[in-house]
C-alpha cells in the first residue's frame, strides 16, 4: 500500500517539478512564480472571475469530449466544431434581430446546429468508411479555421471592410454580463445548464446507455442488440453540438464578433479536462476550472514578472501524462493484488 | 500548362514534401512495430525550434539538425516509457506530446531567440553544374537541398530493411501478431521502443527541415498540422516507404499548387485553396481506411502470454 | 519401436494450479522414440495446460520434466525449442499478412543477422517440405492460404529446427479429411526418421488412427491410457467423458408449435473454412433441445446466428413469436424485442459488461423489452427492483446492486444472467454452456429454472458438453461434429455413449 502512495507521491512532484525547472531557466524562482499564480487566479477577482470566463468554453468542449468519449470515441474537433458553430450563428445573427426574447436562444442553437453539422459529419465518415476520427477531426480543425479567416475577410466582414473581423452581433443577442467589473457573463449558467443536461442524458437516458455499452464493450452492444453506427453518428452530433455552443457562446459572451484566433485552442485541453473529470459531466467544471487557472495564470505571469505564456502549454502537457501515469499505477497494483 | 510552370511546380513540390516526408517515414516504421505516435506534430515543432536554435548558435545548418535529432529521440523515449512500460493510452499520451511540443518550442524560443531570426544557416539547393543547369528537369532533379536526396536514400535503406533483413521482419511481425513474435523469441517491447525512437528521431528532423532548409526561420507554431498529415501519409501509403514518400509528394503538390492557384484564379478566396491539403488528408483517410496493409496489433499494448 | 535407453520424454508428476482450478494433478507419461503418443481429453480435461508447460510458456508447480533422462528446465519458448521440443499450436502463429519465406524466416538467426538469406532457407526447408511430402509455395501469404497449408507452414516452421520431439495441439479440429489424412501421413514420416511425438486431440479417430499408444486426461489427471491396438473405442469414450452414469429421473416435455426452424444453415469462418455447414432442425414450444459438441466444432456460432449476432451466409431461418411467423434471419435488436432469452457462452465478453453494476448489467437487454426505457428515458426504479427482486429469487451472492459485477463470481453472474434472459417468459430461450464453470448447487438451480421456462411453454435451446446434464433435462439431442449436424433425435431413443460417440468424430 505505501508503494502505491510512493508512486503517487512521485507523480505529484513531477507535475510541481518540471514546470518549475522551465521557471527556473527563465530566472524566475518556482515558489514566488506559484505563488502568484495561484494568489492572482485564486486571491482576486480578477483572476477568479477571467477563470471562469475561460472556463465556460472549456466545460461545453470538455462535455463534447466526454460524450465522445463514453463511446470509444476521440473528437479532437473541438475547436473546428466550435468555430463552425460561431461562424453558423454569427451569419443567421442579422435575422434574428427582431425576435425579442427569442433572438439569444436561438442564437445559441445555431450554433449547436453548425457544431452538431460537423461532428454528425465526423461520424457519418467513421461509420461509414472507417476512417480515422482522430485525424479526420485534426484536419477538419485547419480546415475550419480558414473558413474563419475567409469569412470574417469576406462575406461576414465588418461594414467598413477595413479589419478582418466580423459585423457585431446586436445587443439583444449578447448574454447578459453577471458582475459589472468583470467580463464574467451568462455564458456561466448555460454551461451549467449543459452540464446538468448531460449529466441526466448520460445516466439516465436509454441513449447514454447505449453510448456507455458501446465504449465498454462493443461487442456486449452486439449481443445486447444495440446497434453501433447509429448510436455513434448521434454520439458526435451531440458532442460537435456541444462545441458549437460553445464558439457561440464565446461570441455572444465575450467578443460579440467574430476575428481572428477569437478561439484560443481549447480543444485540446478540453480532452485533457474531460479525462481528468473521469468523463463525469459533473466533475467537468472543476477540472475546467483548474484549466483555468493555468490559463489565466500564464496570462498574469507574463503580464506582472515577463514569464513567457506558452509555459500553460508545458504545465498541461505534463499535468496529463502525470495523470496518465497514475492511472497506469494505480491498475497495475490492482492487478498485482 | 507551360513545361516551365510545370517544372517550378514539380520543384517546389518535391521540397515542400520534405518535411511531411521525413517524419512519415519515422511514424511508418513505429507504425508497423504496432505503435501509433500522435505526438509527432509536438516533436515536429521541437525539432523546428531546436534545429533554429542550434544553426544560430553553431553558425552550421548541421548543428541544428544534430540538436533536433536529439530533441526528438529524448521526447520519443518518453513517449516510448509511457506507452510501452506504463501502457498507456498511446493517443492520449500523444496528445500530450502535441500540447508539450507547442509548450516547449513557444516557451524556449521566447526565451532565447524572442523574435524570427532575420538570417538563419540553412540547407541551400544544391548546385551541381551541369546537372542543375539542365533545362526543366535540372533544378527539379538536381537543384535540391541535400536533405531531399538523403531522405530518398533513407527511404531506400528502410524498404530494404524492411523487406530482407531479419530486423525488418520482427518489427513487421510485432506490428501484426506480437504473440507470434513472442513465442518466435522476439523481444516485442524492445523492439517496439526501438522504433518509437526512431520515429521520434525522425519526426524531430522534420521538423528541422522546416525550419532550415524550407522557410528558413521559426515561427511559433510553424507546423500547422504537418505532423497528422504525416499520419495520414503513412495510412495514404500503406505503411511502405515509398508509398508514403509518395503520399507526402502528393501534399507537397497540394501545397506548392495552392500557392499557385492563389495567383491564378484571384478571384476565389485564398482560403479555400490553403484549405486543400488538409481536405486532401481526409479524402486519404477516407478512401483507405479499410486498408489491408494496417498493422493489424497497431495501437494496442502488448503483454506476455506467459505467465509465472 | 521404443529402444533401450531413457525414454525420449519423460513427465514426472507435473502439477499446475491456477485460482480455483488444478489443471494438472501429477501428471505422468512417456514417449519413446518414433512413437506417437495420443493425449486424449476433453476441454477443461488439462491438455493444454501441459501442453503450456512443454512449450516453455508456464512452469509446473511441482514436478519434472526430462529429456532423454536428463531433468531440463524450460523457462521460455525458446528454451524449449534449444531442447528439442518442436510445438504445432492450436492457434497458429503464424503473421498472416505475411509471406511463408518470411513467416519461416522469422526469428530465426540460422537464415542470416543482417540479412536473410532467402535462397539458403528456400533449398533447405525445400529439401525438409520434399521429404515430407508436402507442396510449399513460399510465396504465397498465409491469409491466403487454406488451413491445411498453413498448418503445414506451422508444422514446417516447427521442424526446420529439428526437433526430437514434436508436439501438436489439436492438429486435426480445422481440416478436412483429405487434409487429415495427408497430416497421418507425414506424421507416419516422421516417426520412420525417429522422431517422437504427442498429438494432443478430443476426437477418438485422431488417435485410434494416427497413434502408436494414448493416454486419457480428465479433470487434470491421467485416467487411463496404453497401446492404441488394445484400446476398446468403448472404455476410450468412458474415460473420457467419465463414467458417472448415475440415474436421473426424467421428466418429459409436451412439445407444442414450431418456434424455430432452420435451414440449411451456412457459416463460413474469417479464414474461409466451414464453421457450420448446412444445418437443419426445428425447435418447438414447451422442450428443450440440447446440442452437444466438443468445442470448436460450430455449434458456438450456430447460436450465435439464432442470437442474431452472426450473419449466415446461406441458408433460411424462420421464427414463431408472438404469434406472428417472421422470415429470417433476424437482427439481435428485433430479436430481443420479440423476447428473445440468451444466455451467451462467453459470459464476460458478451453478457455482462465487467465494469458496469448489477443493475446496469440488468438493463443491458431488457432495455428494448419490459417497459425499463419508456421514451428514451431509463426507468432505474423499475430496473432496481426487478434486478433486486432477481438477486433474492436466485440467491445472487453481491455486496449490492451498486458494485461492478466483475465483483461477483462467475456463478452469480451466471445466476443474474439466467434470470434476466428469463425475466418476462421468452418464448425462445437460447442456453449457451449455461452451467459451465459453475458448482454443483448453482448447476441444479441452473437446469431448474431451465425446466421451468419450458413447462411454462418456452423453445429451450441447450448448448451444452455436459452428457449428464443434456440426459437430465433434454428432451431431443442433436450433435455438432466438424460443422455437421447430427439429430436431433429424442434422448428416449440414443444413449450417452452412442452421442458421446457422435461427439468425437465417428459417425
Amino acid at each position: 500500500m505505501s508503494r502505491v502512495w510512493l508512486q503517487q507521491g512521485l507523480v505529484a512532484l513531477g507535475v510541481l517539478a518540471v514546470p518549475s525547472g522551465f521557471i527556473l531557466l527563465a530566472g524566475k524562482d518556482p515558489v514566488a512564480t506559484w505563488t502568484l499564480l495561484l494568489t492572482y487566479t485564486l486571491g482576486t477577482w480578477n483572476g477568479f472571475s477571467d477563470v471562469l470566463v475561460n472556463a465556460i468554453p472549456l466545460t461545453l468542449l470538455g462535455l463534447g469530449v466526454a460524450v465522445a468519449f463514453r463511446a470509444g470515441i476521440f473528437n479532437i474537433g473541438g475547436d473546428g466544431q466550435l468555430i463552425c458553430g460561431a461562424v453558423l450563428a454569427v451569419a443567421v445573427a442579422p435575422i434574428l434581430g427582431g425576435l425579442g426574447w427569442a433572438a439569444l436562444p436561438l442564437f445559441l442553437m445555431a450554433g449547436a446546429v453548425g457544431g452538431g453539422v460537423a461532428g454528425g459529419l465526423v461520424g457519418w465518415l467513421r461509420t461509414r468508411f472507417s476512417a480515422n476520427e482522430i485525424i479526420v477531426t485534426i484536419m477538419m480543425n485547419y480546415v475550419a479555421l480558414q473558413m474563419l479567416t475567409w469569412v470574417i475577410r469576406g462575406p461576414l466582414q465588418e461594414p467598413m471592410r477595413i479589419f478582418p473581423r466580423s459585423f457585431a452581433i446586436g445587443e439583444a443577442l449578447q448574454l447578459p454580463v453577471l458582475d459589472a467589473g468583470s467580463r464574467l457573463h451568462g455564458g456561466l449558467l448555460v454551461a451549467l445548464l449543459a452540464v446538468a443536461l448531460l449529466q441526466l442524458v448520460l445516466s439516465r437516458s436509454a441513449f447514454g446507455f447505449r453510448l456507455a455499452v458501446l465504449g465498454e464493450n462493443a461487442e456486449a452492444a452486439t449481443y445486447a442488440g444495440i446497434k453501433a453506427a447509429p448510436t455513434v453518428v448521434l454520439g458526435l452530433l451531440l458532442s460537435g453540438a456541444l462545441g458549437g455552443l460553445a464558439g457561440a457562446v464565446e461570441i455572444a459572451g465575450v467578443f460579440h464578433k467574430l476575428e481572428d484566433n477569437f478561439a484560443a485552442g481549447f480543444g485540446l485541453s478540453a480532452i485533457a479536462v474531460a479525462l481528468m473529470a473521469r468523463l463525469q459531466p459533473w466533475a467537468i467544471p472543476f477540472t475546467a476550472i483548474l484549466f483555468g487557472v493555468f490559463y489565466v495564470g500564464s496570462g498574469a505571469l507574463q503580464r506582472q514578472i515577463g514569464l513567457p505564456f506558452p509555459l500553460v502549454w508545458i504545465i498541461q502537457g505534463v499535468v496529463i501524462l502525470a495523470f496518465l501515469a497514475s492511472r497506469a499505477m494505480q491498475t497495475r497494483t490492482l492487478r498485482v493484488a | 500548362m507551360e513545361p516551365v510552370l510545370i517544372a517550378g511546380l514539380l520543384a517546389a513540390s518535391i521540397r515542400l514534401a520534405m518535411s511531411i516526408g521525413i517524419t512519415a517515414l519515422g511514424e511508418a516504421v513505429a507504425q508497423r512495430s504496432g505503435m501509433i505516435n500522435v505526438g509527432i506534430e509536438g516533436i515536429m515543432l521541437a525539432g523546428a525550434f531546436l534545429a533554429a536554435l542550434g544553426a544560430l548558435y553553431s553558425g552550421s545548418p548541421w548543428g541544428g539538425l544534430g540538436l533536433a535529432l536529439l530533441g526528438g529521440v529524448l521526447l520519443a523515449a518518453i513517449h516510448g516509457w509511457f506507452t510501452i512500460v506504463l501502457r498507456t493510452d498511446q493517443i492520449v499520451t500523444g496528445i500530450a506530446f502535441v500540447i508539450l511540443g507547442l509548450g516547449l518550442s513557444s516557451f524556449l524560443f521566447r526565451l532565447t531567440m524572442g523574435a524570427a531570426p532575420s538570417s538563419l544557416p540553412a540547407f541551400r539547393g544544391l548546385d551541381l553544374g551541369p546537372l542543375t543547369a539542365l533545362p526543366l528537369i535540372g533544378p527539379v532533379l538536381f537543384g535540391q537541398n541535400i536533405l531531399v536526396y538523403l531522405t530518398l536514400v533513407l527511404a531506400l535503406v528502410l524498404w530494404f530493411v524492411m523487406a530482407r533483413t531479419p530486423l525488418g521482419l520482427a518489427i513487421r511481425a510485432c506490428g501484426e501478431n506480437p504473440d507470434a513474435a513472442d513465442a518466435a523469441g522476439i523481444a516485442v517491447n524492445r523492439v517496439r521502443f526501438g522504433c518509437v525512437l526512431f520515429g521520434g528521431a525522425m519526426a524531430g528532423l522534420g521538423g528541422a527541415y522546416l525550419a532550415i532548409a524550407q522557410i528558413n526561420s521559426f515561427v511559433e507554431n510553424m507546423v500547422v498540422g504537418r505532423g497528422f498529415i504525416a499520419i495520414a501519409c503513412v495510412v495514404f501509403g500503406r505503411w511502405h516507404p515509398f508509398g508514403t514518400l509518395l503520399a507526402a509528394l502528393g501534399f507537397g503538390l497540394a501545397e506548392a499548387g495552392q500557392i499557385r492557384l492563389q495567383t491564378w484564379y484571384p478571384g476565389v478566396p485564398y482560403q479555400f485553396f490553403v484549405m486543400l491539403p488538409y481536405v486532401l488528408a481526409i479524402g486519404a483517410l477516407v478512401f483507405m481506411a479499410r486498408s489491408a496493409a494496417l498493422p493489424r496489433a497497431l495501437g494496442r499494448p502488448f503483454i506476455s502470454e506467459r505467465r509465472g | 519401436m521404443s529402444l533401450a535407453g531413457p525414454p525420449l520424454l519423460e513427465l514426472r508428476g507435473i502439477t499446475r494450479r491456477f485460482p480455483g482450478v488444478l489443471a494438472n494433478d501429477d501428471v505422468s507419461l512417456t514417449l519413446a522414440r518414433g512413437e506417437v503418443l495420443g493425449l486424449l481429453g476433453e476441454n477443461g480435461a488439462g491438455k493444454s495446460t501441459l501442453m503450456s508447460i512443454l512449450a516453455g510458456l508456464i512452469a509446473p508447480d511441482s514436478g519434472a520434466v526430462l529429456i532423454s533422462g536428463r531433468e531440463t528446465v524450460l523457462p521460455s519458448p525458446l528454451a524449449a525449442a534449444a531442447a528439442g521440443i518442436g510445438m504445432v499450436h492450436q492457434h497458429f502463429k503464424l503473421i498472416g499478412a505475411m509471406s511463408v519465406r518470411d513467416n519461416l524466416a522469422l526469428g530465426d538467426v540460422r537464415w542470416g543477422r543482417f540479412t536473410v538469406d532467402y535462397p539458403e532457407l528456400t533449398v533447405s526447408i525445400g529439401r525438409l517440405a520434399v521429404e515430407l511430402q508436402m507442396e510449399v509455395d513460399f510465396d504465397a501469404v498465409i491469409d491466403d492460404l487454406p488451413v491445411g497449408r498453413q498448418q503445414q507452414v506451422e508444422i514446417l516452421k516447427a521442424l526446420s529446427r529439428n526437433p526430437a520431439i514434436l508436439i501438436l495441439d489439436e492438429p486435426t479440429a480445422v481440416l478436412t479429411p483429405h487434409e487429415r489424412d495427408g497430416l497421418f501421413r507425414m506424421l507416419a514420416r516422421l516417426k520412420a526418421r525417429g522422431a517422437g511425438i504427442v498429438l494432443i486431440s478430443h476426437r477418438l479417430e485422431d488417435v485410434i488412427e494416427g497413434c502408436d499408444r494414448a493416454v486419457v486426461m480428465r479433470q487434470g489427471r491421467i485416467v487411463g491410457g496404453g497401446p492404441v491396438a488394445g484400446l476398446d473405442r468403448a472404455d476410450l469414450v468412458r474415460m473420457v467423458i467419465g463414467d458417472d452414469l448415475a440415474e436421473i429421473e426424467r421428466r418429459p416435455g409436451a412439445a407444442g408449435a414450431p418456434v424455430l426452424r432452420a435451414d440449411g444453415l451456412v457459416l463460413r469462418r474469417p479464414n474461409g473454412t466451414i464453421a457450420v455447414d448446412g444445418a437443419s432442425f426445428d425447435l418447438r414450444a414447451g422442450e428443450i433441445v440440447a446440442l452437444c459438441g466438443v468445442d470448436g466444432n460450430g455449434q458456438g456460432e450456430l447460436v450465435q446466428m439464432l442470437a442474431g449476432m452472426l450473419r449466415p451466409h446461406a441458408g433460411g431461418l424462420t421464427y414463431w413469436l408472438h404469434g406472428r411467423e417472421i422470415a429470417g434471419p433476424l437482427s439481435a435488436a428485433a430479436l430481443r424485442q420479440l423476447g428473445l432469452g440468451h444466455v451467451a457462452e462467453d459470459r464476460l465478453r458478451h453478457a455482462v459488461v465487467p465494469n458496469f453494476s448489477l443493475v446496469a448489467n440488468w438493463l443491458l437487454t431488457a432495455l428494448f423489452h419490459g417497459g425499463l426505457a419508456p421514451r428514451g428515458w431509463l426507468n432505474l426504479a423499475t430496473a432496481e427492483a426487478r434486478c433486486g427482486a432477481a438477486v433474492r429469487d436466485y440467491d445472487v451472492k453481491a455486496p449490492g446492486n451498486g458494485v461492478p459485477i466483475r465483483q461477483l463470481s462467475g456463478g452469480n453472474q451466471q445466476k443474474l444472467v439466467l434470470a434476466r434472459e428469463l425475466h418476462g417468459a421468452p418464448e425462445l430461450v437460447l442456453a449457451a454452456h449455461p452451467t459451465r464453470g459453475l458448482d454443483v448447487r448453482t448447476i441444479a438451480f441452473v437446469q431448474r429454472e431451465l425446466l421451468r421456462a419450458r413447462d411454462r411453454g418456452a423453445a429451450v435451446l441447450l448448448l451444452s458438453a455436459d452428457l449428464n446434464e443434456v440426459w437430465a433435462i433434454a428432451d431431443r439431442v442433436m450433435v455438432m461434429a466438424a460443422g455437421h449436424l447430427h439429430g436431433p433425435v429424442p434422448v428416449a431413443e440414443t444413449s450417452r455413449q452412442e452421442v458421446g460417440r457422435w461427439m468425437t468424430g465417428h459417425a
